[in-house]
């Protein structure tokens, strides 16, 4: 017994001796990576948000003046009520989308659960050019798949603009598409984590299905569901393929198709201007980084509830 | 116990493990290394078109064997050689020796200081050896900037109006009768028809619409008008435009509706053309082999006429698209490349190429006599569209390029379609109505487009303003 934290210590200063050069060796490239290509980028990109530039070569210094030019600079306020109008559509309409079809196919006593599960991820498999130009097909004046269904059917206009005037609607249309079925795979896996037992004994006291759903599922399925909503609001503030792709690299008509990515890769790599593009990528890491608290505070009043 | 981890047995972690990382590590690196190709000495030239690459093959070929240096010719898709043609100016990191880039193109390159721009100055040369005289005026203005010519010119590429001839001439329409937009409309509205008799038209006499924003260029052009003066500064806010503007707003939404949206370069497009939707629609040169290869159904029934004007006796024609050869700033041997991009571009063969595979007139004016463009052409019912075109080349309005056109040209599409908004809402606007917002949105648009232009440290006014 006696020999034993002797044995330890000699184990432990050996240890030492060794631990502080190989797992910093191993970690070495992962570091450098994350320094070089994260970190360094990031820092910079604060110093580059103060100046005006066209390119590396030329740049000069313009204090917080991107900033002041950012909050009067029309196109920036479109852009961002654009991509909130546009997070707003995908939250309210595609997640509870997403959960409704959870609900269903989470049901055991579903024939074919397996088939509408596979059928309802299948279009996150599509990629977003090709999401984009099936979209631009679909979504077309007088010849499009849409307007010619809903003219055949209940008169709807043909010529009905979904891509001049419901730029963002028609979005919202594709997105949903494309990603319903993925959030609800998310959905899927927190319903099945609910107790059973919890669900039955609702029912054995008299609660009807929506009080099972208000009072038993949602709060077991919240902390998933808080996940999801912050998941989904950052997807949304990324949006940038799509619209390139459904307007042509433009915002569309009266810029109701330009996003906040849209503008920064505009300003930035068009223009040339990288120290206003920095400006708003950190005025929309700003929000993004608002909405993150916003979830983590939501979560853990989940937790104390 | 075997499974256990170092830490719970109290070994040290096994070193051995940091070797055969560090050993791959080695071995990717090498292989990287190893799979590096030689960089070819050959200066390398990008296309965006097939068609230009196609023609371009045997003079590449001809020059490779007396000239120096040799060249490679690499065919990119368009977005392609913007990214790599920005990506190499902003870095000061040569891409290509040689550049041939489309006008949209061209303006992004003109964004910033004159030293920023990464197209070698051809000015001196083009002068020095008379090719300002020798090729047409207006081809070389899509390529200037702040007075400085950056590019050599690839076409002229005037616009006619391309017209169902078949539903014309069976209505017993006689188009030389069209002088004005005025004209066209009062010759042509016969042919304004509701077919199911819904008290909706199913044909319209004008492929245009608010979203279109090269035919709405194409149109201020024509009437004096664009985004940018002579000396790059935005020039929004003029009469020109606030006219232009106001007729294409009440012809797509107004109470006498003559145009309609038939979407270029698409096959529902295509399939609307087709089914006679709209008669007339704007065709610059080029479109002839778009037409050709993309309807060959349009064969016979279709015909040119030179664009109505603005006024009587005003001009006939505008200007649709573009192409340039640069020389990057940052590549050796500018005189060679020099040399190479004449033969290429100015030569009689290129010319004839130019005009029997892609039907495009050279901006040489001395080629402009060949027989080759009289010929009659089956597709246009018989007419010889190389012969009109040219007889309306030396009318092609100029348009500038500046740092500012990008925004300025985003501006105006935004202006047509708020205009557009503002007609639909009047329900039977009129252009003399819509005259007034019109001004209205064109000055709106103008301050903001100042607005960034005055934030711009790297242009100064005199820069802009002056030379």
């Amino acid at each position: 017994m006696s020999s034993a934290p002797v044995a330890t210590r000699s184990h432990a200063s050996s240890r030492s001796a060794s631990l502080p050069v190989a797992p910093w060796l191993l970690m070495a490239p992962f570091l450098f990576g994350v320094i070089l290509f994260t970190l360094v980028p990031l820092l910079s990109s604060v110093h580059l948000s103060t100046r005006q530039t066209f390119g590396p070569e030329f740049s000069t210094n313009v204090g917080t003046g991107n900033f002041q030019f950012l909050a009067s600079d029309p196109l920036f306020w479109t852009a961002l009520r654009n991509t909130v109008i546009f997070t707003l559509g995908s939250v309210l309409i595609q997640l509870p989308l997403s959960l409704l079809l959870a609900l269903a196919l989470n049901r055991p006593n579903l024939r074919g659960r397996t088939f509408f599960r596979v059928s309802l991820f299948s279009p996150v498999l599509v990629g977003v050019v090709f999401v984009g130009m099936i979209f631009a097909v679909i979504f077309d004046k007088r010849t499009g798949l849409i307007n010619r269904a809903l003219h055949a059917t209940i008169g709807w206009d043909i010529d009905f603009p979904w891509l001049e005037s419901y730029i963002m609607p028609s979005l919202v249309i594709a997105t949903t598409w494309q990603y319903v079925g993925f959030n609800m795979v998310y959905f899927l896996a927190a319903l099945q984590n609910v107790s059973a037992e919890l669900g039955e004994a609702a029912m054995l006291d008299g609660a009807n299905a929506w009080n099972r759903f208000r009072h038993v599922i949602l709060p077991a399925i919240m902390p998933v569901g808080t996940f999801v909503v912050l998941l989904s609001i950052i997807g949304s503030f990324q949006l940038f393929e799509l619209p390139y792709i459904l307007l042509n690299g433009t915002g569309g008509p009266q810029n109701r198709g330009l996003t906040l990515v849209m503008y920064l890769y505009q300003t930035g790599f068009q223009t040339g201007d990288l120290g206003y593009a920095s400006a708003i990528g950190w005025v929309m890491a700003l929000i993004l980084g608002a909405c993150a608290i916003g979830q983590r505070i939501i979560s853990k009043r989940g937790e104390r509830a | 116990m075997a499974n256990q981890r170092p830490e719970q047995t109290g070994q040290p972690p096994r070193i051995s493990v940091f070797w055969l990382v560090a050993a791959f590590a080695l071995a990717s690196t090498i292989g990287v290394i190893a799979l590096r190709t030689e960089r070819s000495s050959a200066a390398r030239m990008w296309t965006f078109a097939r068609l230009h690459y196609s023609m371009y093959e045997p003079a590449v070929e001809e020059w490779n064997k007396t000239g120096e240096p040799k060249v490679e010719l690499s065919l990119l898709g368009i977005q392609a050689v913007e990214q790599r043609m920005l990506s190499s100016f902003l870095t000061r990191k040569s891409g290509a020796e040689l550049m041939e880039i489309e006008r949209r193109i061209a303006s992004r390159a003109f964004a910033g200081p004159l030293d920023g721009v990464g197209f070698l100055d051809l000015t001196d040369r083009i002068k020095a050896e008379g090719l300002d005289q020798k090729i047409n005026a207006s081809s070389f203005t899509p390529w200037s900037t702040r007075g400085r010519i950056f590019g050599l010119p690839h076409d002229v590429h005037p616009v006619m109006l391309g017209y169902r001839a078949d539903m014309v001439e069976a209505a017993g329409i006689d188009v030389s009768k069209i002088e004005t937009w005025e004209d066209f409309i009062t010759v042509l509205s016969p042919l304004l028809y509701d077919a199911d008799g819904n008290r909706r038209t199913d044909r319209y006499l004008l492929n245009m619409w608010e979203t279109h924003m090269d035919t709405i260029e194409v149109l201020l052009l024509q009437a004096g008008g664009g985004a940018v003066d002579p000396d790059g500064m935005p020039m929004l806010d003029n009469d020109a435009n606030a006219r232009v503007m106001a007729h294409i707003a009440a012809w797509s939404h107004g109470k006498n509706r003559i145009a309609a949206d038939a979407p270029y370069f698409s096959a529902s497009g295509n399939r609307l053309l087709l089914d006679g939707f709209v008669v007339a629609s704007f065709v610059p040169d080029w479109m002839c082999n778009v037409w050709r290869n993309e309807i060959p159904q349009l064969g016979g029934k279709v015909k040119l006429m030179p664009l109505p004007s603005w006024e009587r006796g005003g001009r006939r024609t505008s200007v649709w698209g573009g192409s340039m050869l640069g020389i990057s700033r940052d590549a050796e041997n500018h005189d060679q490349l020099w040399e190479f991009a004449k033969h290429l571009y100015l030569s009689p063969e290129l010319s004839r190429e130019l005009y029997t595979k892609g039907d495009i007139i050279s901006p040489v004016k001395e080629f402009w006599s060949d027989p080759m463009y009289d010929k009659p052409d089956a597709y246009f019912s018989g007419q010889a569209p190389g012969r009109m075109y040219i007889n309306l080349a030396g009318d092609v309005p100029p348009r500038y390029s500046s740092p500012f056109s990008v925004l300025a040209v985003e501006r105006l599409r935004t202006v047509a379609s708020r205009l557009a908004t503002y007609a639909k809402a009047q329900g039977d606007a009129t252009p003399e109505s819509l005259l007034p917002e019109a001004k209205r949105l064109l000055i709106e648009a103008q301050d903001e487009v100042m607005e960034h232009a005055r934030r711009n440290r790297f242009i100064t006014p005199a820069e802009g303003e002056g030379s």
